[in-house]
Formats: C-alpha cells, sequence, structure tokens
C-alpha cells in the first residue's frame, strides 16, 4: 500500500514539475523572490544582533539557527502541501468530486498532490547553510538526535494545520486566507518565540503550537528544553494530527458537491 | 465632471463595495491576516527595545510609534484594485471597461477609493482595539505645519504605490507572468520602503541610495516627517524626489497604456 503511494505521488510530482516548467520565466521569478525575501530577513537578524549583541540572550549564531530552523521546516511544508493553496478552487468548481471517486484516499490526494520544485529549488540552499552553523554549534548526538525527533515533530504538527485548512475548505468556501493565516503566524518564529512576552508567548506555544514547531527543536539542540517540555511537545504533536483527521472526516460528510 | 458621469463613477465606487459585502468572511480573514502581520512587526520591535535602551538611533517610544504609523499608512496605500489589471488584460475583462462609456483611469480611481475606504473603516476600529490592548508609547505630533506636510506626503505615497501598480498590471499586455514580478515587488517593497523597520536603520550609504528610488516615498517618507526625524532641507528635497517619480511614474503609465492597447487582442474573450 505504501509503494503504492509512494509512486502515485511520485507521479503527482513530476506533473507538477512539469506544469512549473511550462511558464520557465515564471518559475524563474518566484524563486528569486523567494530567495530575496530569505537574504533580506537574514540581512535583519545580523544587522539587529549586531546592535542588540543578544537577542531573548541568545547569541548571532544560535539566532541564525533559529532563523534556518524555521526556514526550513516552512519551505519543506510548503514544497510537499503546495496543493492545499489550490483546494478552495477544486472545491468551488467541483473537481474535487472527481478526486473523491477515484480509488486513493482523497486526504492524500489534496494534501500531496505534488512537489512544489520551486520550494525544492530554494530548500537546498537552506539545509546546506544550516549545515554549516549546525557544524559551529556545540553540541552532543544525543542533543542532535532530540532535534531531528522534534523537527519530525514540527513536521506533523504543520500537517495538521494542513488537514485543518482543507476540512475548513470544505465546511466554508468563503475562506480563501486560512492557510495564510497559518503562514502569518507561523512566520512569528522567525526569530526565537521567548522574545514575545506572555501571554503572546503561551498562546503560541500551547494553543497554536508554532512554539513547539519551530523554536523547541533548536532550544533542545542548545540543551536549554526541560524532559517535561520535551514530552509535552510530542504528546500535542500526537494529539493535533488525531484531532486533524477527525475533523477531515467529519467535514468529509458534510461535503455536498453542490458546484458541480 | 457632469453630474451623470459623476454617477457613473459612484456606481463604480458602490459595485466595489457590494463586492467585498458578497464575501464578507473572506475580507474579515483579510483584516484578520493584516492585522496579524502588523502584531508580528509590532511584537518584535516590542522584544528589542524591551530594555529600554537606544538603538538604531530610536528609542522604544520613537521605533513603536514608527510601527503603528506604518500600519495606518500602509493600510491606506496597499488598499488597492490595481493589482487585478493584470488579470484583467490576460484573460480579456479589460474589454468591458474599453467598451463602457468611462475613462478607465477614472474608474480606476473610483474602484480604488471604494477599496480605501472600506479597508480605512475597518483599520480605525482595529487601531483603537490595538492603541487600547497593548497601549504602547506614541508620539503625538503637536507641531500644525509638519503634519500637514505628512498629509501631503503621505497622499503623495498613495499616488506613487497606485501608478507602480497600474504599471506592473500593465505587464499583462506582454506577459502572462505577471504574479512572480508582482511578488518581487512586494519582497522589495517590505524592505526597502520601510514597512517592517525603517530604512535608516541600514547602513548609510544604502539609505542614501534608497532615497532616491520611489520604494521610501510610500511608508518611510510620510512617517519620518510625521514624527519630526527630518529638517526642512531633508522634507524639501523629499518632495522634489517625490514629485519627480510621480511625474516619471505618470508619463511612464500613459506611454505604456498607449503601446499596449496597440498589441491588447483580448485574447480569452
Amino acid at each position: 500500500m505504501l509503494i503504492h503511494y509512494i509512486r502515485i505521488w511520485l507521479r503527482l510530482t513530476l506533473s507538477s514539475f512539469q506544469v512549473a516548467l511550462i511558464s520557465r520565466f515564471g518559475a524563474v521569478l518566484f524563486t528569486v523572490a523567494k530567495l530575496l525575501r530569505f537574504g533580506f530577513f537574514l540581512s535583519i537578524v545580523y544587522l539587529v544582533m549586531n546592535k542588540t549583541n543578544t537577542l531573548a540572550g541568545y547569541t548571532l549564531s544560535q539566532s541564525i539557527v533559529f532563523f534556518l530552523t524555521y526556514n526550513v521546516i516552512d519551505t519543506f511544508t510548503q514544497l510537499l502541501f503546495r496543493d492545499v493553496y489550490r483546494f478552495r478552487q477544486k472545491v468551488i468548481n467541483g473537481d474535487f468530486d472527481l478526486i473523491l471517486i477515484k480509488p486513493m484516499s482523497p486526504l492524500f490526494r489534496v494534501l500531496l498532490g505534488g512537489a512544489d520544485p520551486m520550494d525544492l529549488i530554494v530548500l537546498i540552499p537552506y539545509v546546506c547553510i544550516l549545515m554549516f552553523f549546525l557544524f559551529q554549534t556545540n553540541t552532543s548526538v544525543g542533543l542532535f538526535a532530540i532535534y531531528i525527533l522534534l523537527l519530525t515533530n514540527a513536521f506533523i504538527i504543520s500537517t495538521a494545520f494542513h488537514i485543518t485548512v482543507l476540512a475548513l475548505g470544505i465546511l466554508t468556501t468563503e475562506i480563501d486566507h486560512t492557510i495564510m493565516i497559518y503562514r502569518d503566524i507561523t512566520s512569528m518564529a522567525r526569530f526565537p518565540i521567548d522574545i514575545y512576552q506572555e501571554p503572546i508567548r503561551a498562546l503560541i506555544t500551547f494553543i497554536i503550537p508554532i512554539g513547539i514547531m519551530m523554536t523547541f527543536p533548536v532550544k533542545a539542540l542548545f540543551g536549554l528544553l526541560s524532559l517535561p517540555l520535551l514530552l509535552i511537545a510530542l504528546g500535542l504533536g500526537l494529539g493535533v494530527i488525531g484531532l486533524s483527521l477527525l475533523f477531515w472526516q467529519i467535514a468529509l460528510t458534510k461535503y455536498t458537491s453542490a458546484s458541480s | 465632471m457632469s453630474l451623470i458621469t459623476s454617477k457613473k463613477y459612484l456606481m463604480i465606487f458602490k459595485n466595489t463595495w457590494d463586492e467585498y459585502s458578497a464575501y464578507r468572511i473572506n475580507f474579515v480573514f483579510w483584516r484578520v491576516r493584516v492585522v496579524l502581520r502588523f502584531l508580528i512587526t509590532y511584537f518584535l520591535w516590542s522584544a528589542i527595545y524591551s530594555s529600554q535602551q537606544n538603538y538604531f538611533g530610536y528609542n522604544r517610544q520613537s521605533m513603536l510609534s514608527y510601527v503603528l504609523l506604518t500600519y495606518l499608512v500602509s493600510n491606506f496605500v496597499f488598499a488597492t484594485r490595481t493589482q487585478d489589471i493584470g488579470s484583467e488584460i490576460n484573460e480579456g475583462r479589460l474589454t468591458n471597461y474599453l467598451l463602457r462609456p468611462i475613462n478607465y483611469f477614472t474608474g480606476l480611481i473610483a474602484r480604488d477609493i471604494s477599496d480605501k475606504f472600506i479597508n480605512f473603516i475597518f483599520t480605525v476600529v482595529e487601531f483603537v482595539f490595538l492603541l487600547n490592548i497593548f497601549q504602547p508609547p506614541i508620539f503625538f505630533q503637536t507641531n500644525f505645519n509638519i503634519v500637514v506636510f505628512s498629509i501631503i506626503g503621505f497622499l503623495g505615497s498613495i499616488v506613487i504605490y497606485f501608478y507602480i501598480s497600474i504599471l506592473l498590471g500593465f505587464i499583462g499586455f506582454w506577459s502572462a507572468e505577471i504574479w512572480g514580478i508582482r511578488f518581487i515587488f512586494m519582497v522589495l517593497l517590505d524592505f526597502f520602503a520601510g514597512t517592517l523597520f525603517p530604512i535608516d536603520i541600514l547602513p548609510a550609504i544604502v539609505t542614501k541610495i534608497l532615497l532616491f528610488t520611489p520604494f521610501p516615498y510610500m511608508f518611510y517618507f510620510p512617517i519620518k516627517i510625521y514624527l519630526g526625524r527630518l529638517s526642512l532641507n531633508e522634507i524639501i528635497l523629499g518632495f522634489g524626489v517625490l514629485c519627480t517619480w510621480i511625474f516619471l511614474l505618470k508619463s511612464l503609465v500613459m506611454i505604456v497604456w498607449n503601446k499596449g492597447l496597440r498589441i491588447y487582442s483580448a485574447e480569452g474573450r
């Protein structure tokens, strides 16, 4: 079954790449814009740190690791879940009906409907720069393993967010901005969430768990995450993915196929 | 403008308003995004200045005032429907406007005023709400002349963004790749117009170069005037550059419009 779905995903990704290559100039423009934005934000981190020396107690190189980890998680999820951005249109014009009658999981199809080549192009330099800074960090193999574990947890939480957005897309076709609201909220974690004051910090850690997604892995890497918080993070990851799948199932039963 | 002509543009104003009313939740979510983006910038600078120190020549009050004013100004400057022009050309919908007995540009202005009006109402409500919640230290300008200068600069910001956005839309006459270029423009706007931070925190040479581009005149310039951080000479020089850009952009818009119409084929209709 897994191999079957991997084959479908590869086929969908190949099609997605072919579509992107039809308008090469557009693909280049979007890639340039993404790299520009990355470079500009990195400059801002450097500029701010150059004046303040520390940000919420973190040094320049530590802050850059936070920023790069945010970019890698954000870009990797965009790379995989790009089709979520197109889901509302499928519901409005009735194309979702065609997905429902196919012999595969509709959630798989609308969630992982083909990777975005532009995100793959920008992800490679992000990972390389992150690796460069990670090698300069004084950390142990054990802490690095927890970092990877929490990155996986971040990916699970992000998947739950995207499934929730899909479910909302079925329940109300009026919403066009849900996924962008998610992106905006996660962008708060470009910097370590420790810079925010309470109750904002608690809100973006435990209610909307972007702190757990983006900041906790790096804190673990620096040995600054306690065991109870690590367990809470992993438990929350499992909890939100379970709830999002339940929400998707409920939303699916409410789909009326009214527009087809 | 005669009464009948005025009524036509009033109808365009009303239609744009009605379009927003038709997709109310969508609009509310858009406003949520706008507030969120402001909060992210506000919290970031608030955290950097939490120790009450001076950085980049700004203290906590002046930096947070700058961020708050950026929220007000950007909501008004950014509120435009000109971003639809490119897809209207690509899909042939421009023909609908060309066939009607209206001036295309006056119609665009009517649509924009409607957009700005509805966004202004929401911005004021949100602004009062945010002020009550966070009670930030705000700088109130008491010098009448400076307030007048900043309002003129603010009106110039609207005009300059309007023309640039139209020009980006007119790319649709020659190419279907309209969103990539607009995306690059938005990224440049975030960093060089002063929406995320005042550009004078950048190295001096970068700031000097930027002041000759149109970017700072969309946000940074009117806010800096309001905060009283520009000398009279700097204000006069700034207005000179602003007027030059408005003249150049307006001329360019008319040239590109006339050339574009010659090759417009109403593709998609």
